[in-house]
C-alpha cells in the first residue's frame, strides 16, 4: 500500500512536471490583448469614394479621457481613415497608420456616408454582423450633407468623446421629442430582410462652421462654431437611400410606429395663443383589412398627455368640457401629423417604411402571396388608411387655470 | 481512503485506567526490592538531572530503614506534596517513635506508609516497573519507594504553572464566550465538562509519542457521537508511532483522510464553546495535551465557513452575515483571476466608461495583468506573513510599508495600475472574513493557479479551474462523510443550518451522516405552541 501510494506520488509529480512543461507552449497566450494594447473604437464611418469603401474609426485616446489631470493637450479621440475594395479590407490597412489594433467591441455609433447610403448599405453590413467583436448594440445613423469621415471630425462640448454625444443625443432626442429612432444593427437588418416594410435610419448633420468645428477652439467658446444635430428621418428603398423626411414628418412617423414615449405638441386657442401639450405616453395598433378587393389599413393610436403651456386667456381647464375640446384638438392633430407623412410617402417615394405591407401580411396572407411582387408600386401609393385617435389629458401640470385668466387687460 | 501507514502494533498505546502500561521488554523493567539500587537506576537513567527530586528518609526505630521520595520540581505541586506524602510519613514516623518496645518490620512500615498515603491521595496507585514510573515522575506524580518492596506508590501531584483560561486569540467574536482553551489537557477537558454536564460525556484518554508520552483525549457524547467514526478515530490514532507530538497538528496530519489537498479535513478550534457544539452534533473532539487547538472530526466545508457567532447572534443578522462571508470567499479565490480575465480577453463585458478609466490607468504599466497581479499578491502575502511573524510593537512599520511603499509608491511609479491595487486589496479583506485561518489559507493559494489559468485562457481557463475544483472537493471525505455535505449530496433538511441559519427552534434535528442514532434535538413545533411528547 505504502509503496502504491509512493509510486502514485511520482506519476502525479511527473504529470506535473509535464504539465509544467506544456504551459511553456502556450506563451503565446491565445487572444490575449492587454487594455493598453487596445485602440477602442467609440465610432465607426463608411463613405463611398470611387467605388471603394472609405472607412473612418474615432478611437478614443484613454489617457486623455480618465485621467485626473483633465484638460490634456491631446483631444478626447483621433480618426484613422483606410480605404478598401471591402470594408474588412479597409478595417485591417488601419493598422498601418494605427498603433494599435482596432478593437471594435465597444462601437457605439456607425455613422453611414450619405454617398454610401445612396449607393446601397446592404453589402457590407454583412461584416458588422458576421465579425465577432461587434456587438449588435450600436446605433447606426446617415450622415446628411457631408461625409460620415467629415462628421466624426467636429469636437463636441460636455461629452469629450463624440461618439459619446452622438449616441447621447440620440437617445435623449429619440426619448423626449421624437423626430429620431435609434436603430441597432439587428434592427436594420430586420427591416432589410423583412418583406412589406423598408429601412429607416436618422439623419445627421453638421451645422455651423466645418473647418472651425474641427480644431480644439470648437469647444473652447462657450457657443461653438460647429455642432452635429440629428435632422429627421431617412427613406430607405430596401438598402438604398432615396430621400428625407422633415421634423414634422419623422414625428408623424413615430407616432404611427407607436412607442412614443415623450414628445411635445400644441393646438391653437383663443386668437394668437397656443395650448401645448406634452404627450407622456402612446401607443399604436395598425390592423390590415381587405375591403372588397383592396386593402386597407387602420391605425389606432391610444396618447396620453399633460397640459404643459397654455398661452391664453379664458381657458378654464376645471372644467371638463374644455378638457374634452382640447383632447379633440389634439386628436386631430396628430392624426394630421399622420396622415402628413403618409401622404408625402405615397405620393413622392412610394415606399413602405411603415410596414403597412406586414400588417396586410399577417393579417391576410393569402393576398399578401399573392401581391408582394406589387405591393410598393400598385397597393402602396394609393391605399386607403383609416386614423383613429383617442387622445386622453391626464394631468394640467401644478396649476389649474392659468394665470394669464386673472390677468388686467 | 484512509491513508495507511507502516505501523508496529506496541503496548505503548493504550488506554489509561483500563490496564497499566507495560513496557515492550518489561521482565527486565521490574523494580528492584533493594531501594539503592532502585534510586541507582533512576540517576543514572535520568541522567542525574537537576530538576529531579529525590528525598530519602529513614523511618522506624532503627532509623535505617529508608525510604525514597521521587518528584519533578516545578510538575509537582510542593502543597501537595506536603499535604498528602510528608504529612503522612511524618505522623508514621512519630507513631513509631512512641511504640518503640513494639518491634515492627520494615517492610511492614513500609507497606502500612503506602496504604495510608493511598488513602489521602485519591490519585495513588502502585508501582512494580520502571517504565511506568518514569512515565509517572516525569509528569508531575511522586513516587514513593520503600526499601525491600519490588513495588513502590505513585501519588498524583500533578501541579504546574500554566497559561490559565485566557481570552480567544484566533477566533473572536462580539457575542459568545471569551473563554479559550489552554495548553493544560486537564483544564481543557473541564472547559467542556462545564458545558456538557451529561454523563454520556466519555473521554477516552491514550498517550502518543515514544519520546514525548503526549496526552491524547477522544471526547464524544455516546448515543449521538456515530460509534464507527469514534472506532475509525480510535483506530487511527492508535496506528500512529512516532516519537513526539508537540501540538495537535501532528494528529492531525497523521489521521487527516487526503494529504494532497490544500483544503483542511480535520477542524480546529480554541473555542470550547464550538467544541461543545461540534459534540452536540455527533461529532467527535480529539484533546492533546500542549496546546489549545482541539480538533474535531469528521470535518465539513461549511463548518469552516460558519462562526461560533452565528448561533449566539439572532437567526437574521447570523444568515446576513453567511451569505456575506460566501460571498467573500467567492470574491477570496476568484477576485484577481476575473479581474485579469476581463481585462485580457473579455473587454467587451466591461461597460465602456469602466473600460475608458482602467484603460487610462494601464496606459503606462509595462507587465501584463498576470504579471502585474501576481507581483501584488505576492507582495501582500509576504506583508500578511511579516505582520504574524513581527513582534507587536513594531508591527505598525509594516503597515506604513504596506500602505505607503507598495500602495501609493507602486501606483505612482506606473509600476502597478490602480484598479490593481483596489482589486488586490478587496481581495486580501475578504480572504480575512473567514473565521477559520486554515481555510483561509487554501482559497488564497488557489488563488495563484487560478490567476494562471485566467492569464492564459481567459474566463474559460477560470471555470475549468473553479470546475476541477468543485469535483475535487466532491471527492473529499472526512472520516466516511462526505466533505460537502449537506451541499453535495443536498439534504434539503440540513438546509436549515447550511447557507441560512434559520431560528433555533426550527432547527429540530442533528446531522443527518453524523449523528445516526439520536437525532432528534427538540420536538419539531414552533415554540410558543405547546410541547407534544415525541
Amino acid at each position: 500500500m505504502w509503496k502504491a501510494s509512493v509510486l502514485g506520488m511520482k506519476r502525479i509529480g511527473a504529470l506535473f512536471v509535464l504539465f509544467a512543461f506544456l504551459t511553456l507552449l502556450l506563451s503565446g497566450c491565445w487572444n490575449r490583448r492587454e487594455l493598453n494594447e487596445l485602440a477602442i473604437a467609440v465610432a465607426a464611418g463608411v463613405d463611398r469614394v470611387d467605388d471603394r469603401y472609405r472607412l473612418s474609426v474615432q478611437v478614443v485616446v484613454p489617457g486623455q479621457v480618465a485621467s485626473k489631470k483633465a484638460g490634456g493637450s491631446q483631444a478626447p479621440a483621433t480618426l484613422y481613415t483606410a480605404e478598401g475594395d471591402t470594408i474588412f479590407e479597409a478595417a485591417r490597412r488601419m493598422t498601418q497608420v494605427s498603433p494599435r489594433k482596432i478593437y471594435f467591441s465597444h462601437l457605439r455609433m456607425f455613422l453611414i456616408g450619405e454617398s454610401m447610403a445612396r449607393a446601397g448599405i446592404a453589402k457590407f453590413l454583412d461584416f458588422l454582423m458576421r465579425d465577432h467583436e461587434f456587438r449588435t448594440d450600436f446605433y447606426l445613423v446617415t450622415t446628411k450633407g457631408a461625409t460620415a469621415e467629415d462628421t466624426l471630425k467636429i469636437m463636441t462640448p460636455l461629452e469629450s468623446i463624440p461618439a459619446n454625444k452622438l449616441f447621447n443625443s440620440l437617445q435623449t432626442s429619440e426619448r423626449v421629442w421624437s423626430p429620431s429612432l435609434t436603430v441597432t444593427l439587428d434592427e436594420l437588418i430586420n427591416d432589410l430582410s423583412n418583406e412589406g416594410k423598408h429601412p429607416i435610419l436618422t439623419g445627421l448633420e453638421i451645422t455651423g462652421n466645418r473647418e472651425a468645428g474641427e480644431t480644439p477652439e470648437n469647444v473652447n467658446a462657450i457657443k461653438t462654431d460647429a455642432n452635429l444635430r440629428f435632422v429627421g428621418l431617412a427613406i430607405f428603398k430596401v438598402d438604398k437611400l432615396i430621400g428625407w423626411l422633415n421634423e414634422t414628418e419623422s414625428r408623424g412617423y413615430r407616432y404611427i410606429k407607436g412607442g412614443v414615449k415623450s414628445s411635445v405638441a400644441f393646438v391653437p386657442c383663443g386668437d394668437k395663443g397656443k395650448v401645448t401639450l406634452e404627450t407622456v405616453r402612446s401607443h399604436t395598433k395598425v390592423t390590415g383589412k381587405i375591403l372588397g378587393s383592396k386593402p386597407e389599413i387602420e391605425i389606432k393610436a391610444f396618447v396620453e398627455g399633460n397640459v404643459g403651456a397654455v398661452e391664453c386667456r379664458g381657458l378654464d381647464l376645471i372644467q371638463t368640457k374644455t378638457i374634452d375640446e382640447l383632447e379633440s384638438k389634439m386628436e386631430k392633430k396628430v392624426e394630421q401629423l399622420m396622415k402628413s407623412v403618409i401622404a408625402k410617402v405615397q405620393e413622392e417615394y412610394k415606399v413602405d417604411i411603415f410596414g403597412f405591407g406586414e400588417a396586410i401580411r399577417r393579417s391576410h396572407p393569402g393576398f399578401w402571396r399573392r401581391h408582394k411582387e406589387d405591393w410598393d408600386d400598385r397597393f402602396f401609393p394609393n391605399l386607403a388608411v383609416r386614423i383613429k385617435v383617442d387622445y386622453h389629458i391626464r394631468r394640467t401640470g401644478t396649476l389649474n387655470n392659468s394665470f394669464i385668466n386673472d390677468m388686467k387687460e | 481512503m484512509p491513508l495507511r501507514r507502516k505501523h508496529r502494533q506496541t503496548g505503548e498505546i493504550g488506554h489509561q485506567g483500563k490496564s497499566p502500561d507495560h513496557s515492550p521488554d518489561s521482565s527486565e523493567d521490574k523494580l528492584f526490592p533493594d531501594l539503592q539500587a532502585n534510586l541507582k537506576k533512576i540517576r543514572q537513567t535520568l541522567g542525574n538531572s537537576s530538576d529531579i527530586g529525590i528525598r530519602e528518609i529513614p523511618l522506624g526505630e532503627s532509623q535505617k530503614n529508608y525510604i525514597a521520595i521521587l518528584y519533578t520540581d516545578g510538575l509537582a505541586d510542593q502543597n501537595k506534596i506536603y499535604e498528602s506524602i510528608m504529612k503522612t510519613v511524618a505522623h508514621l514516623a512519630s507513631k513509631a517513635a512512641g511504640q518503640q518496645d513494639q518491634q515492627s518490620s520494615p517492610f511492614s512500615d513500609g507497606k502500612r506508609l503506602l496504604a495510608e498515603i493511598s488513602l489521602y491521595n485519591q490519585q495513588s496507585r502502585t508501582v512494580n516497573d520502571f517504565f511506568t514510573l518514569f512515565r509517572s515522575l516525569l509528569s508531575g506524580d511522586t513516587v514513593i519507594l520503600v526499601d525491600g518492596s519490588a513495588e513502590g506508590l505513585i501519588a498524583g501531584t500533578k501541579g504546574w504553572k500554566d497559561r490559565g483560561v485566557m481570552e480567544t486569540s484566533a477566533e473572536n467574536v462580539v457575542r459568545g464566550p471569551r473563554e479559550a482553551f489552554s495548553e493544560s489537557f486537564r483544564t481543557n477537558t473541564s472547559l467542556i465538562r462545564r458545558k456538557i454536564k451529561d454523563p454520556n460525556l466519555w473521554l477516552e484518554t491514550m498517550q502518543i509519542g515514544r519520546v514525548t508520552h503526549t496526552d491524547v483525549g477522544i471526547m464524544y457524547i455516546n448515543g449521538i457521537a456515530n460509534p464507527e467514526i469514534v472506532q475509525e478515530v480510535r483506530d487511527r490514532l492508535n496506528r500512529i508511532d512516532v516519537d513526539s507530538i508537540l501540538e495537535s497538528g501532528y494528529i492531525e496530519e497523521f489521521i487527516q483522510d487526503t494529504t494532497f489537498t490544500p483544503f483542511p479535513t480535520i477542524y480546529n478550534t480554541e473555542r470550547p464553546d464550538v467544541i461543545a457544539a461540534e459534540l452536540l452534533e455527533g461529532k467527535v473532539a480529539i484533546l492533546v495535551d500542549g496546546t489549545p487547538f482541539v480538533l474535531v472530526v469528521p470535518a465539513l466545508l461549511i463548518s469552516f465557513l460558519h462562526a461560533s457567532e452565528d448561533y449566539y447572534q439572532r437567526a437574521d443578522i447570523s444568515s446576513f452575515l453567511r451569505i456575506l462571508r460566501y460571498l467573500s470567499v467567492f470574491i477570496s479565490l476568484l477576485g484577481p483571476s476575473i479581474y485579469i480575465a476581463v481585462t485580457t480577453f473579455h473587454q467587451e463585458m466591461l461597460p465602456t466608461q469602466l473600460l475608458f478609466g482602467l484603460a487610462a490607468q494601464r496606459e503606462q504599466i509595462p507587465f501584463p495583468a498576470f504579471v502585474e497581479a501576481l507581483l501584488m499578491e505576492l507582495t501582500f502575502e509576504i506583508l500578511r506573513e511579516a505582520g504574524v511573524r513581527l513582534p507587536k510593537n513594531i508591527g505598525s512599520a509594516i503597515s506604513i510599508v504596506g500602505t505607503l511603499v507598495i500602495g501609493q509608491a507602486a501606483v505612482e511609479a506606473g509600476i502597478i495600475s490602480a484598479a490593481m491595487v483596489i482589486v488586490v486589496a478587496i481581495t486580501a479583506i475578504s480572504s480575512f472574513v473567514l473565521p477559520a485561518f486554515n481555510m483561509s489559507i487554501a482559497f488564497r493559494m488557489l488563488r495563484f493557479p487560478l490567476m494562471a489559468l485566467a492569464g492564459s485562457f481567459g474566463l474559460f481557463g477560470i471555470f475549468v479551474g473553479v470546475m476541477a475544483l468543485i469535483l475535487h472537493l466532491c471527492s473529499l471525505r472526512s472520516f466516511g462523510v462526505p466533505y460537502m455535505a449537506p451541499l453535495a449530496p443536498l439534504i434539503p433538511e440540513s438546509q436549515k443550518d447550511s447557507i441560512l441559519r434559520l431560528p433555533h427552534w426550527l432547527l429540530s434535528t442533528r446531522p443527518r451522516l453524523l449523528s445516526k442514532a439520536n437525532r432528534t434535538r427538540r420536538p419539531g413545533n414552533p415554540p410558543k405552541k405547546s410541547r407534544s411528547e415525541n
